[in-house]
């Protein structure tokens, strides 16, 4: 009882501290700025129509400007004509920029560098139809039915994508699963790494384990930083979610509800498995600045396991490597999830994934717990792994 | 009473405590005396758990003690250390309800202890803006907020101005009057002299004196006489069972040898042609001290 009120009370005033902090809104401000940009803008972009200046020199078809157009509406190009007397005149204005192409006798196009493709699909689209109408009209036959003959069959383009039933969309949902969790697993790892490392140096945790058993510190700090991580989380998912209504993006990512429970679920796990692990490195460590390096191997599991997921499940992830690291713990965080979004687990393996999770985070409390009580009263230089381990630590006076 | 029985902790090679036996009684100041590097941290550290003793026991009111015990004793650990950025009432606040109290009741106690301390007006600033000597107290008011039975100080004085040693020696004192165990550390051997009842000496961490000071003194047959005068200084040294210890101009420090003698002491007074002030005493608490670290 006195554990969970202490834990509580440990939880309560990092979540406190944190929420006081600009730091956290600022880092909140960035993440959601970035999240509702992302979506906002490739949709901005995509929709908007594009307008080209297209300059006409020599012979010039008197449909063609109407036919150039009616090509562009249909690809969102809206194209003004200017009109020259001279050549030169009209790749001067190409030079200067004045206009994007200079079409002559409408048989050559004359760019200033490259040729932008959307816009000469454009123009051939259109002067081989204006072409076709005239060599109609010259052989006698009517313009219209040709045009009715040759009209082009509309085909079907079909993503497949790497497992069967799924859509490119499952696929990108589950890449975007596997670095959301990446990015929270690395970001509320690192808040507890540093959290313990300053409470160390401050001194402050004598103060605080002469009252209560380290387990108890650790515990509520581990808790009042997932907690709080967890609701910025849910947060910049509300407000990708609310920018996708807005701007009602075709490329959204249809994910279920089950999906992202399990989401949840290794958000959890697979915080509470790092953060352990961080908060023992940041025991180790003599001053706050230098516990990233001393954490550098937590780092390295988190990173590496994250690109082994990536590569297996991004390959097949019906193949026996993505079932191992869905199924091993330090990996598991990342591939579960995405081979849950592909639907290519079977009903128990997220089951197994989770149990073995959990008895490596029963072993992880009492390893990490083991070290931190050795390592944290520590004054001297920064502690070895083994020194810790054996509590030879805390060997002052 | 806190006890310690037959304790004893081994740092790999360093033995830091080694049979360690002694008391702290309620009500009463205990002084915990020793070189740096005797065991006294070490010692104190093992009241909270911070250290686990290999053998041996440390008991409150007879029995082992554990985190419920512990949420009734307060600490000040030689490492000073606060969060640095919160608010000096808030950490005090929060300190407190981690030994089980509630906020609106530690609430109570933390103002009246800042009022006390002179740090009303400083309650919502940050502790990394209070002068060292305020965080100091701060520091002291951390290990008083949960109104501990037993309060265990490790160098409360070291790095305090005359008037913030007189301020804590009072505070002390009041602490002890009211009931609590009071057991602290010092190098300051007049203090402690002046302020505890009761001394614990440790050495290479081991116990070499314990108990109350006044009857560690009676029980050594040693005597001392502390004498002023006016004129030339007497041939002190030439009187039978007379060691000077010390002789300044117009000061003397004589030691008795062999067994406290009135003809001797008389004979001393005789000798001197005119005392201004004369104190025939036990060895104070710097010569006990010397003798038993030496030993």
């Amino acid at each position: 009882m006195t554990g969970l009120l202490q834990g509580w009370l440990v939880a309560r005033r990092e979540m406190l501290e944190r929420i006081r902090s600009k730091g956290l809104w600022a880092g909140t401000a960035i993440m959601l700025l970035v999240v509702v940009a992302s979506i906002v803008v490739p949709s901005v972009i995509a929709s908007d129509t594009v307008t080209r200046d297209v300059g006409f020199a020599g012979t010039v078809p008197s449909e063609l400007p109407a036919a150039i157009a009616d090509q562009g509406r249909a690809v969102d190009v809206t194209v003004r004509v200017h009109r020259y007397e001279e050549v030169a005149a009209g790749e001067e204005a190409v030079r200067d920029e004045d206009v994007d192409v200079l079409v002559v006798d409408a048989r050559r196009l004359l760019w200033r560098g490259e040729a932008d493709e959307r816009l000469r699909a454009v123009l051939s689209g259109a002067i081989q139809l204006v072409a076709v109408h005239e060599r109609a009209v010259a052989a006698g036959i009517d313009p219209d039915e040709l045009l009715a003959l040759v009209a082009p069959v509309p085909i079907e383009n079909e993503q497949l994508g790497i497992a069967a039933g799924r859509s490119p969309d499952d696929e990108a949902a589950a890449y975007v699963m596997s670095l959301l969790l990446l990015v929270a697993l690395a970001t509320y790892g690192q808040l507890v790494l540093t959290g313990v490392a300053q409470e160390k140096s401050s001194r402050v945790v004598e103060v605080l384990l002469a009252r209560m058993p380290a387990r108890n510190l650790l515990a509520g700090k581990v808790a009042g930083i997932g907690l709080l991580g967890f609701a910025q989380f849910a947060l910049t998912a509300l407000a990708a979610l609310i920018a996708t209504i807005v701007v009602d993006s075709v490329d959204t990512p249809a994910v279920s509800g089950a999906v992202l429970a399990w989401v949840v679920v290794w958000f959890v796990l697979g915080y509470v498995m790092y953060a352990m692990a961080y908060g023992a490195f940041g025991s180790l460590a003599s001053r706050t600045e230098d516990a990233s390096s001393v954490a550098a191997p937590a780092t390295t599991v988190l990173i590496v396991g994250y690109w082994a997921s990536l590569v297996a499940v991004g390959g097949d992830p019906e193949s026996g490597w993505s079932r191992l690291v869905s199924l091993f713990p330090a990996t598991a965080p990342y591939a579960m999830p995405g081979r849950i979004a592909l639907g290519v687990s079977t009903w128990w393996e997220p089951l197994v994934a989770v149990v073995l999770m959990l008895a490596v985070i029963a072993g992880l409390v009492v390893l990490a717990g083991r070290v931190y009580a050795g390592a944290i009263l520590h004054g001297g230089a920064t502690l070895k792994l083994r020194e810790a381990w054996r509590g030879t630590a805390n060997s002052t006076r | 009473m806190l006890e310690f029985d037959d304790a004893s902790k081994r740092f790999a090679a360093l033995v830091a405590l080694d049979g360690c036996s002694f008391t702290a009684r309620p009500g009463r100041l205990t002084g915990f005396l020793g070189p740096n590097g005797a065991g006294k941290t070490t010692a104190m550290r093992s009241v909270f758990g911070l250290v686990e003793v290999d053998s041996g026991s440390v008991r409150w009111r007879g029995a082992p003690i554990g985190p419920a015990e512990r949420m009734r004793f307060g600490y000040m650990p030689e490492e000073r250390g606060l969060y640095p950025r919160m608010r000096v009432r808030e950490q005090l606040v929060y300190l407190g309800e981690l030994c089980g109290r509630t906020s609106s009741d530690v609430g109570r106690s933390v103002d009246t202890w800042l009022e006390r301390l002179g740090l009303a007006d400083r309650a919502n600033d940050r502790v990394d803006a209070l002068s060292h000597g305020n965080q100091q107290r701060v520091q002291l008011i951390a290990a008083l907020v949960n109104e501990p039975d037993l309060l265990v100080l490790d160098e409360p004085f070291s790095g305090l101005d005359p008037i913030a040693m007189a301020l804590m020696a009072e505070l002390l004192a009041d602490v002890a009057t009211a009931g609590a165990t009071v057991l602290f550390s010092s190098h300051q051997l007049d203090l402690v002299e002046d302020l505890c009842e009761d001394v614990v000496i440790i050495d290479h961490g081991r116990i070499v004196l314990a108990g109350s000071l006044d009857e560690i003194r009676a029980a050594v047959p040693e005597r001392f006489v502390e004498i002023r005068y006016r004129g030339e200084a007497p041939d002190w040294a030439a009187l039978p069972s007379v060691e000077v210890v010390e002789s300044r101009e117009g000061e003397a420090r004589l030691r008795i040898t062999g067994d406290a003698d009135v003809a001797t002491v008389v004979a001393i007074a005789r000798h001197t042609p005119e005392i201004v002030s004369f104190a025939y005493q036990p060895p104070t608490l710097s010569e006990l001290f010397r003798r038993a670290v030496a030993a």
